[in-house]
């Protein structure tokens, strides 16, 4: 075996026994491949935190879930019921009676089979069962709603809320940790991680959605500020603060050209701007000196902050409120009318209230809130004089990651929110319109409950199935759909990078800029540059590089101030700090100090050593972002993030050659090498792991990515995902709309390391093909390959698609609502042999298909009894394919105590690669085949081996994709060694070349070092001119397929407006602009006409002569004959069969009884004249109305424009047609 | 004339010696182009049971490439064509076992006189004279997962699905041609030959199918095709200058030479190139899948080219 000198010996073995071995007994004691568990763990255990049993880390918390935090923050709803007089006794108002309701504790148990159900043994509901019932896993939801009565006693009820969906392999299913075989026994893949949920059936996960980074303030410069109001400018602040349940409230502080500043932020979907002194005041009751020693900072000799400051406190005189009391009792004042808070309360408590639920939500401390409103103005302030930059929102610097369980968890929140809101307002209208309210009264309760909606399960349900935001406080994010998406398991790479991908959300794919789609360098490491779909989600919907994580679990940093403070930063609350010499030490978005520069460098240096060494108690996940002083950059500080929701991922700290995590926003201060060669000493503080860290799982699985030029990289991406492989190896209980299967799928033999490592061998995606690269018969032009005809008919990408179709009686077309239907033959089915009915040769006598059936369009697949009328009816295949019955699932309800109604039959098509199917290799090459070319004509080389396949070599020269070059050596040398070749990029140097390694082991086979063979052609025999590269490439069959896509037709269903043929229905391929262009350019008139009109909609239509309309017309019935009294001179005038035009025959008849009426008053009378008439130019009138509307003609037309000229016509414009 | 017999007595006697064998060509136009005074000449290199390696003296290229197509194609052999199945319970669909048992070997020793094509067969449909019958009766009964495999087909004696008495006396004397193992499964009656995989099955499952094998050529499908592979060069040294090699540096360093070069005279650095030079000598090895000996595959295109 050759051996490359100065390569690491690698271990290269395909791993056949081993896989063979873990297929056939799964490990009992944790996964198979342990690494599928990771990737998918921000989903999972963001769902997690929901429980108080999540088994996260508690951090600095108490470990409650953000269900219980959730219910904290909702707090209690007040209601009286008007009973008082107004007396000392029950206040000065008359509210009478006071009832807080609160709900105090919430559950989510694991879904169960309903009690209903008395006979089920295993109580408990797992994944397969609502996937193959269609029906979604859910478990039921509890709250135990608490309210006081009249003596003030606590009185408690738990109401049910609901089946909430409940997230697959998560702390509430049933199959939490459990092994792969354990799975496998509940007809799970091996490899089943979870992450989604399963609604109707269907697997649906949220995505991750990327959001501004919490509690951190970014500097804004937005033209579109300015047009906010009068004043207003393009310089803004904003801050979204998150609570410890995870919602948030985004504060921005507009600058006003005055030099004071506006705070804006959103209560229910409402915008609300208040003076920035206003909070300061009501905050702490700061005085005028406070508040400018706080933004001031002893930096006195800068006018420019003096003179703002100045003017800002001067804007405030204007409000004569002096302090912060007088604030609060204005703002509560204002604010009492949206807020719905209890009436009792005094303004100053409203005014508070809305404080501390407004504004920085993430402090619970007023002062603290005080210090970081005086922070964000400074950052204002310096941004306003160009002391420091704006932050740029669409860098990955200043983003986080909306977590699945998160968006969930304030969903619920909100629900419960407003089951409390829904609860007080019922109550409220019976106190208005004076129903006895009685709250000692139980039943009353109830009958105020009954009004209410308590079914959040329903609620979360439609949200996973439609991805639909239905909100009233829009939850401070910037769309109300497409959170949610399928799953699809089209094949194991398409899967996957479902639960990787990251969308930036639905508002920018509107936005016509394109700099949020922009690569930028801050990704590195985070998103994948390769993996990204082109077209228009390009560049919005990313993926998460490999080792990219999510942080889940909140840390314990409760000690960090203390301990920053024992190395040498100035405490928040000190007296008087110089702005000019110190810079903000901030713990997630909350001031803790201020250091002079090189110490606040000291701190970023010593905490990093000490959570790379786990000393301190410093948790490794914290974020150090130390931003140095820059005079024009970033705005300076020591930034520690510790929170949920950011992206982090390993490197090496080269001070102590530890493993760190770092997070997007020190990255950016940072030197990380690629690899340890780019160390640069005094320079680099980090080296990654890997070079191909920054790489999606996907991308890392392109053999020789850093061979191929970057685009063919990312088309790999996207063909990899749409490769017709191997869904699942659990087939026999999925239920998909539509799988495709690769009967032969291979491992190949090319492969990055990491193939093992995300179980792709498990779920093979292609075939090795020998492929020569040959421009031989033509057939191969244009990214046309030619197949070998004896290894198609060898089974070469055989593929199946297997289809679902459901047999509901509940919902049959054309059968009324609860119709008595059942599924079998009935009496008048002959069953006799000689007249047996037709359906038997499909049919069962239980009406159902038998397994194996070959079914063609307009077979019977199904047979119900119509229980009324006791006939048969059927149900018929309506697919266009041949497609044999796999299985018949029966499907029962819920509780399994009523009578089959629901069958869900799984048919196969078979699929043999035909002519027109596409294939591709890994390198973002495909093709069309184009032939199959019988393996005697083909080429074959001196041992006599044939190519599978043939491409063009013009398709490397433009396309640079030397990885596929590469992948063909690797390939023949791996198959004639036996070895598995490893593939992983940047593996080989300048010096160390991948053709030196791979010619050297072809040498060592006998073959010409650069994977040349002489070869002859197979009709003539004689050897070719040139030498051939010929080599093994894998290929995948891409899910395209010819049979797909419909192709020409000559009639067929139209579109009723246009009468239009259409692509929805069973139309050809469209015959489009371009295609109208190169017709047009050819001088083929006859076929464009037969194209655009004859085939399409081409209709006849009577044209009015005169007046050029072809919707006036009308019809005479003259088959009667028509009688005229009178010396009126003729006949009405119409064609031949009674048609006539109706505005010249209206128009003749007005002219008609004008001169009628001249003739009988002996006065010419005036045409009516309009009130505005049009001169139009004589060219453009056609014939004036003379000929009475009876010179029509036919004319050949399409229809869709005679439906113009109708529509026109309702918007007052008349179309007119000259006849020539 | 050719006969057949008289070349097998001789092949047979051949092991890896280079004994030339005088080989007839029966009609002059093959060889118009060739000197004249020269035989054309088979010399045995190699025999196995499944490959033979040989070269083929004094013909054209034309000639020698017909040989090969012939050998990959035009050989008839017997192929499980029909599958009828009565139960499969197996996990494989019924397509794909029946794929698969296409692919099956079958011994087809003698196949040209032993077996009619249907097309050509007096019978609608198939008959004992065009047609064999094989059946796989298998069901696991056992807790270890079962191998299918080709050992499983048994050969029946053909069953007439139409009444018999209607098909007219037939007096073909192919059932009287045919070898004992004739229409059996390569390998199944020797010994350490690993049979052909078709399914795996576990307890409680069955397999039931009658398959009928017919004859066929490898232009229909592949499945009939005798070879596995065959492998054909002439000119090792590239004198005739048919096709360039490529090369970065050193032509002789990046191109290894191949077996073959052994049997000719490495061409001097002045040798002129002769223009005039056609390709006479061709190297050749084929490999069968076993339903037919390579030296059956060998004769029949000889007699097969002797008969256009």
């Amino acid at each position: 075996m050759p051996d490359g000198s100065g390569r690491t010996v690698r271990k290269p073995t395909f791993n056949t026994l081993e896989r063979e071995k873990a297929f056939r007994q799964p490990p009992k004691d944790g996964s198979t491949y342990s690494i599928l568990n990771e990737f998918v763990a921000p989903h999972i255990e963001s769902f997690n935190a929901l429980f108080d049993d999540s088994g996260l880390p508690a951090g600095d918390g108490d470990g409650r879930g953000l269900l219980s935090l959730a219910l904290k923050d909702i707090g209690e709803r007040v209601v009286f019921d008007g009973t008082g007089r107004g007396d000392s006794e029950h206040g000065v108002h008359g509210w009478g009676n006071r009832m807080r309701i609160w709900i105090d504790q919430v559950t989510i148990a694991r879904p169960m089979v309903p009690e209903k159900d008395k006979t089920a043994k295993e109580r408990r509901v797992f994944p397969t069962e609502a996937r193959e019932r269609l029906t979604s896993y859910r478990g039921r939801m509890n709250i135990k709603l608490c309210w006081t009565d009249n003596s003030g006693q606590t009185q408690e009820m738990m109401k049910d809320c609901g089946l909430v969906p409940i997230m697959v392999r998560s702390v509430r299913c049933n199959l939490r940790a459990m092994s792969s075989a354990d799975l496998v026994r509940h007809h799970e893949e091996p490899e089943e991680f979870g992450g989604y949920f399963i609604i109707n059936g269907n697997e649906r996960l949220i995505r991750y959605l990327i959001l501004p980074r919490r509690n951190h303030v970014i500097a804004l410069l937005r033209p579109s500020f300015a047009n906010r109001g009068p004043s207003y400018t393009q310089y803004a602040v904003q801050i979204r603060c998150v609570r410890s349940d995870q919602t948030s409230v985004t504060n921005t502080l507009h600058y006003l050209q005055n030099g004071s500043a506006m705070l804006r932020f959103t209560w229910r979907k409402q915008e609300y701007v208040i003076p920035i002194m206003l909070i300061l005041k009501a905050l702490v009751g700061a005085s005028d000196k406070e508040i400018f020693e706080g933004i001031m900072m002893q930096d006195y000799d800068n006018t420019f902050l003096s003179d703002r400051v100045e003017l800002l406190l001067r804007s405030f005189k204007m409000y004569t409120m002096h302090t912060g009391e007088q604030c609060l009792e204005y703002l509560g004042d204002k604010f009492r009318v949206v807020l719905n808070l209890p009436e009792d309360w005094s303004n100053a408590a409203v005014g508070a209230w809305l404080i501390q639920k407004m504004v920085m939500v993430h402090i619970d401390s007023p002062r603290e809130k005080f210090r970081m409103l005086l922070f964000m103005l400074r950052k204002l302030y310096a941004t306003v004089s160009g002391e420091c930059c704006a932050d740029n929102p669409d860098s990955p610097q200043h983003q986080e990651v909306l977590l699945p369980g998160s968006l969930y968890a304030m969903i619920i929140k909100e629900r419960m929110e407003e089951i409390l809101n829904a609860i007080r307002g019922t109550i409220m209208t019976e106190v208005r319109n004076g129903v006895a309210v009685d709250f000692n009264d139980k039943r009353w309760f109830n009958k105020i409950l009954s009004k209410v909606n308590f079914d959040i399960g329903a609620k979360l349900s439609n949200f996973l199935a439609t991805g639909n935001l239905v909100s009233p406080t829009g939850l401070d994010l910037q769309q109300a759909s497409g959170f949610t998406i399928i799953a699809e398991k089209l094949n194991w790479q398409r899967y996957i990078s479902h639960f990787r991908c990251i969308h930036r959300g639905a508002f920018f794919a509107e936005l016509k800029t394109t700099t949020v789609r922009k690569l930028l360098p801050e990704a590195w490491g985070f998103l994948c540059p390769v993996h990204t779909p082109d077209g228009s989600p390009c560049g919005l919907l990313n993926h998460l590089s490999r080792t990219c994580r999510i942080v889940t679990s909140p840390l314990a940093v409760a000690h960090i101030p203390s301990l920053l403070v024992a190395h040498g930063m100035t405490q928040a609350f000190a007296p008087s700090i110089d702005g000019r010499k110190n810079i903000c030490v901030q713990l997630d978005g909350r001031v803790i100090g201020w250091a002079h520069p090189e110490i606040a460098a000291q701190l970023a240096r010593n905490l990093r050593i000490w959570k790379t060494e786990g000393k301190m108690d410093v948790p490794l996940d914290l974020e150090i972002g130390f931003v140095p002083e820059s005079h024009g950059g970033q705005y300076p500080g020591l930034y520690l993030f510790s929170t949920k929701a950011r992206m982090m991922r390993p490197v090496k700290y080269l001070a102590n050659g530890k493993n760190d995590q770092i997070g997007s926003f020190e990255q950016v201060y940072m030197d990380i090498a690629c690899t340890p060669e780019e160390i640069e000493q005094g320079v680099s503080t980090h080296v990654e792991h890997n070079p191909t860290n920054f790489l999606s799982i996907l991308a890392n699985l392109t053999p020789f990515s850093d061979f191929n030029q970057s685009p063919r990289n990312i088309y790999q991406c996207q063909m990899g995902k749409q490769t017709m492989g191997t869904p699942s190896t659990a087939l026999q209980h999925r239920t998909d709309n539509k799988l495709y299967r690769l009967q032969t799928g291979q491992s190949p033999v090319v492969r990055p390391a990491l193939h093992n490592t995300y179980a792709m061998d498990a779920f093979p995606n292609g075939t090795n093909a020998i492929v020569a690269v040959i421009s031989y018969t033509g057939y191969d032009m244009e990214d046309a390959m030619i197949l070998n005809k004896s290894t198609h008919e060898r089974g070469f990408a055989y593929g199946t698609v297997y289809k679902s179709q459901i047999v509901d009686l509940k919902d049959m077309p054309g059968a009324p609502k609860n119709a008595d239907l059942h599924f079998g033959l009935g009496k008048d089915i002959p069953l006799s042999a000689e007249r047996a009915h037709p359906c038997l040769e499909y049919l069962d006598f239980d009406g159902l298909p038998y397994v194996g059936t070959r079914l063609v369009s307009g077979d019977y697949i199904a047979a119900y009894i119509d229980g009324v009328s006791q006939r048969t009816r059927f149900v018929k295949y309506k697919g266009d394919e041949m497609a044999y019955v796999d299985q018949v699932r029966l499907l029962g309800s819920d509780a399994g105590d009523s009578e089959l109604q629901k069958v869900h039959i799984t048919l196969r098509i078979t699929r043999a690669p035909v002519i027109g199917d596409k294939f591709a290799s890994r390198h973002g090459q495909k093709g069309v085949c184009s032939q199959k070319w019988p393996a005697v004509d083909m080429p074959f080389s001196e041992s006599g081996m044939q190519p599978d396949v043939i491409i063009n070599p013009h398709a490397f020269p433009s396309r640079m994709t030397i990885g596929m070059l590469v992948e063909s050596m690797a390939g023949k040398a791996g198959a004639m060694h036996g070895l598995a070749q490893d593939a992983t990029p940047f593996k080989f140097s300048e010096q160390d070349t991948a053709v030196n390694y791979f010619g050297e082991q072809l040498l060592a086979a006998g073959y010409n070092y650069h994977g040349n063979e002489p070869m002859y052609s197979g009709i003539t025999g004689q050897e070719f001119a040139a030498d051939i590269y010929i080599g093994v490439v894998y290929y995948q069959r891409l899910r395209h397929m010819v049979l797909d896509k419909f192709q020409v037709r000559t009639t067929g269903p139209v579109d009723p407006v246009t009468r239009q043929p259409g692509r929805k229905r069973a139309g050809g391929i469209r015959f489009g602009e371009m295609e109208r262009d190169a017709l047009i350019a050819h001088g083929t008139s006859f076929l464009l006409q037969d194209r655009l009109m004859n085939c399409s909609d081409y209709s006849t239509a009577w044209v009015c002569r005169t007046c050029g309309s072809l919707i006036s017309l009308g019809y005479e019935d003259i088959s009667l004959g028509e009688m005229v009294v009178g010396n009126s001179e003729s006949f009405k005038p119409a064609g031949p069969g009674g048609e006539y035009c109706r505005v010249c025959r209206a128009a003749a008849e007005q002219r008609d009884e004008l001169e009628r009426q001249a003739l009988a008053t002996g006065q010419d009378v005036q045409q009516p004249q309009a009130d505005v008439r049009v001169a139009i130019p004589s060219q453009n009138v056609l014939n004036r109305a003379g000929s009475k509307g009876g010179d029509l003609d036919v004319v050949a037309i399409p229809y869709v424009f005679r439906y113009l000229c109708a529509e026109l016509a309702s918007m007052g414009i008349a179309v007119s047609l000259e006849i020539r | 004339m050719f006969s057949p017999s008289h070349v097998t007595n001789q092949l047979s006697l051949v092991t890896t010696s280079s004994l030339c064998i005088p080989f007839e060509i029966p009609d002059e136009h093959y060889i118009t182009t060739m000197q004249e005074d020269l035989e054309p000449t088979v010399r045995i290199r190699e025999l196995k049971k499944d490959r033979v390696n040989f070269v083929l003296g004094n013909v054209d290229l034309a000639f020698a490439n017909s040989l090969r197509r012939v050998m990959m194609a035009d050989i008839p052999t017997v192929a499980i064509d029909m599958v009828e199945i009565e139960t499969n319970t197996t996990v494989l669909p019924d397509e794909f076992i029946a794929h698969r048992l296409g692919m099956v070997p079958l011994i087809s020793t003698n196949c040209d006189e032993a077996i009619r094509y249907t097309r050509d067969c007096i019978c609608l449909a198939g008959c004992a004279f065009c047609s064999m019958m094989l059946v796989l009766n298998v069901a696991c009964h056992d807790d270890n997962t079962m191998d299918v495999t080709s050992d499983h087909l048994e050969v029946i004696p053909y069953q007439q699905a139409d009444d018999e008495s209607l098909l007219p006396e037939d007096p073909g004397e192919e059932l009287s041609k045919r070898t004992e193992f004739f229409g059996h499964p390569v390998g199944k009656h020797e010994q350490g030959v690993p049979p052909v995989l078709i399914a795996k099955i576990r307890k409680g499952q069955e397999l039931r199918i009658k398959c009928t094998a017919k004859k066929g050529i490898a232009k229909e499908h592949a499945k009939f095709s005798p070879c596995s592979a065959v492998s054909f060069e002439y000119d090792p040294y590239n004198k005739l200058r048919h096709t360039t090699y490529w090369y970065e540096t050193d032509i002789k360093a990046e191109w290894p030479l191949s077996e073959n070069a052994k049997e000719e005279e490495p061409p001097r650095d002045d040798e002129p190139f002769d223009f005039n030079a056609k390709p006479n000598k061709f190297y050749f090895e084929v490999e069968t899948d076993g339903s037919l000996s390579p030296q059956e595959v060998v004769m029949k295109v000889h007699k097969r080219l002797a008969l256009v």
